[in-house]
């Protein structure tokens, strides 16, 4: 496989993803919360394919969704982007994967990325973000992308396979 | 030699995007039109691709409603039962509140809402996101004629507002009971014009400004928007019935709590009132 057809492979991926984030996801709610999907399309990239490619396939969902949400245009782009980055820091400097790891870190990455949302956008004057109910959010939704991880994993690792070069 | 060259790659990636994203917050911030233009075409181009998912998948979603909210449905359930039945026995006193609030409605020289234009449109997203559970998508858009800021009914009343610019095919509206949505409001019978605001999800609305401590307000009675002076909102429009009455002795104002008259938890279709103040008053 060509560079050319893992970069086809990843937008036809991301843009489905993001289809059904839209139409599916959004609607398969638990205590009145759906998995972040869009989050967890960002972490596991960084998990597969390093930094860059985190932070790429972040920026790329993080606009899609930031065209359907109310707050601000490039908010979750912004933080998609340096999440999808830093989780695939960690992935290449500390860890190394064995599967269970990349779970835990799907969810931990997704608690932490809600959080820093919320804060944020409270920062940049949006409103009601940083509620009571933001905890159940980051629970209830890093237990569904723990969920999603390992498809998504398997996604990512369709989409752009090692031969063709990674970060680490 | 390699990894430094990608560690350097990367960094400028990241330094790149994040850059762009700052440059796209700034201009979504400061209104930039191009933007939002930019933003609504592509929103329109996914558009017809989304709606045949929602058609493929909303049974699934459906379905996983009916599993997860099991025990909510049925006490839901109980409950419509027990009201149709107080319904039933009430239809003559229902009729009389109908022709109590008409007649009000008519002495406040408040006309009726069916007379102006309106789209209706169908809800094809609610709460796409987990912090936003004060909007939904419709399927109509400025081709239909809608504008920022037009009214959004349903049979049961005010249901909120369009928020921004809509697109070609699509709007956002904004639920009446985000915390950040205020509408001017009176209570049926009474003079005295009050601001009510959104209280939170599955919470009341709250009227905290404008109703004078001696205005004659009692529980039950109808909350209709107010529409005054330049008002988004046409006069007469049910908002809600009073469920609360506070007093705040300091700065001699009632403080009510409104219960919506229109329920935004389960929306399918929408009507939104083609409202302009301006072009009314001329």
């Amino acid at each position: 496989m060509t560079a050319a057809t893992a970069y086809l492979r990843s937008a036809l991926f991301l843009f489905t993803a993001l289809i059904l984030h839209l139409a599916l996801f959004s609607d398969l709610r638990v205590l009145g919360v759906a998995p972040e999907v869009p989050l967890a399309i960002a972490v596991t990239a960084g998990l597969v394919g390093g930094p860059e490619r985190g932070a790429t396939a972040g920026f790329a969902i993080g606009l899609g969704i930031d065209l359907y949400l109310p707050t601000l245009f490039g908010l979750s782009a912004l933080i998609y982007t340096v999440w999808g980055y830093a989780v695939g820091l960690v992935e290449v400097r500390i860890f190394r994967s064995a599967w269970w790891i990349n779970v835990l870190i799907t969810a931990a990455a997704t608690a932490g990325g809600l959080l820093v949302y919320a804060v944020l956008g409270e920062l940049l004057g949006e409103a009601n973000l940083y509620t009571d109910r933001l905890y159940r959010v980051m629970g209830v939704s890093a237990v569904a992308n723990m969920v999603l991880s390992l498809p998504l994993l398997g996604l990512w690792r369709w989409s752009w396979p090692r031969h063709l070069g990674e970060e680490r | 030699m390699a990894t430094g060259t990608r560690t350097g790659r990367s960094r400028f990636t990241l330094i790149f995007l994040l850059l762009s994203s700052a440059t796209l917050l700034t201009l979504d911030a400061r209104d930039f039109e191009p933007l939002q233009r930019t933003e609504e075409t592509l929103a329109d181009l996914i558009s017809p691709l989304r709606s045949g998912a929602d058609r493929l998948f909303g049974p699934v979603g459906d379905a996983w409603a009916g599993i997860t909210g099991y025990d909510e449905l049925k006490t839901e359930n109980q409950m419509l039962r027990q009201e149709l039945q107080e319904l039933e026995g009430q239809k003559i006193l229902d009729s009389d509140a109908v022709v109590r609030l008409e007649s009000l409605l008519d002495e406040l020289g408040l006309p009726y809402v069916q007379d102006i234009p309106n789209v209706v449109g169908e809800v094809v997203t609610a709460n796409v996101g987990n912090f936003d559970r004060y909007s939904v998508q419709i399927n109509r858009g400025s081709d239909d004629g809608i504008r920022n800021g037009m009214p959004v009914v349903t049979r049961g009343g005010l249901v909120g507002r369009i928020d921004g610019d809509p697109g070609r095919g699509h709007s956002r509206v904004t639920l009446l009971t985000d915390p950040g949505f205020e509408v001017g409001v009176l209570a049926v019978g009474t003079d005295d014009v009050a601001l009510a605001s959104g209280g939170g999800h599955g919470e009341p609305l709250m009227v905290a400004r404008g109703l004078e401590i001696d205005t004659e307000v009692a529980l039950g009675h109808e909350v209709v928007t107010s529409g005054v002076d330049r008002s988004r909102y046409p006069p007469g429009i049910p908002v809600g019935t009073v469920t609360g009455i506070d007093f705040d002795e300091a700065r001699l104002l009632q403080l009510l709590t409104v219960a919506p008259s229109a329920d935004t938890d389960s929306l399918s279709f929408v009507t939104v009132l083609l409202y302009d103040p301006l072009a009314e008053e001329t």
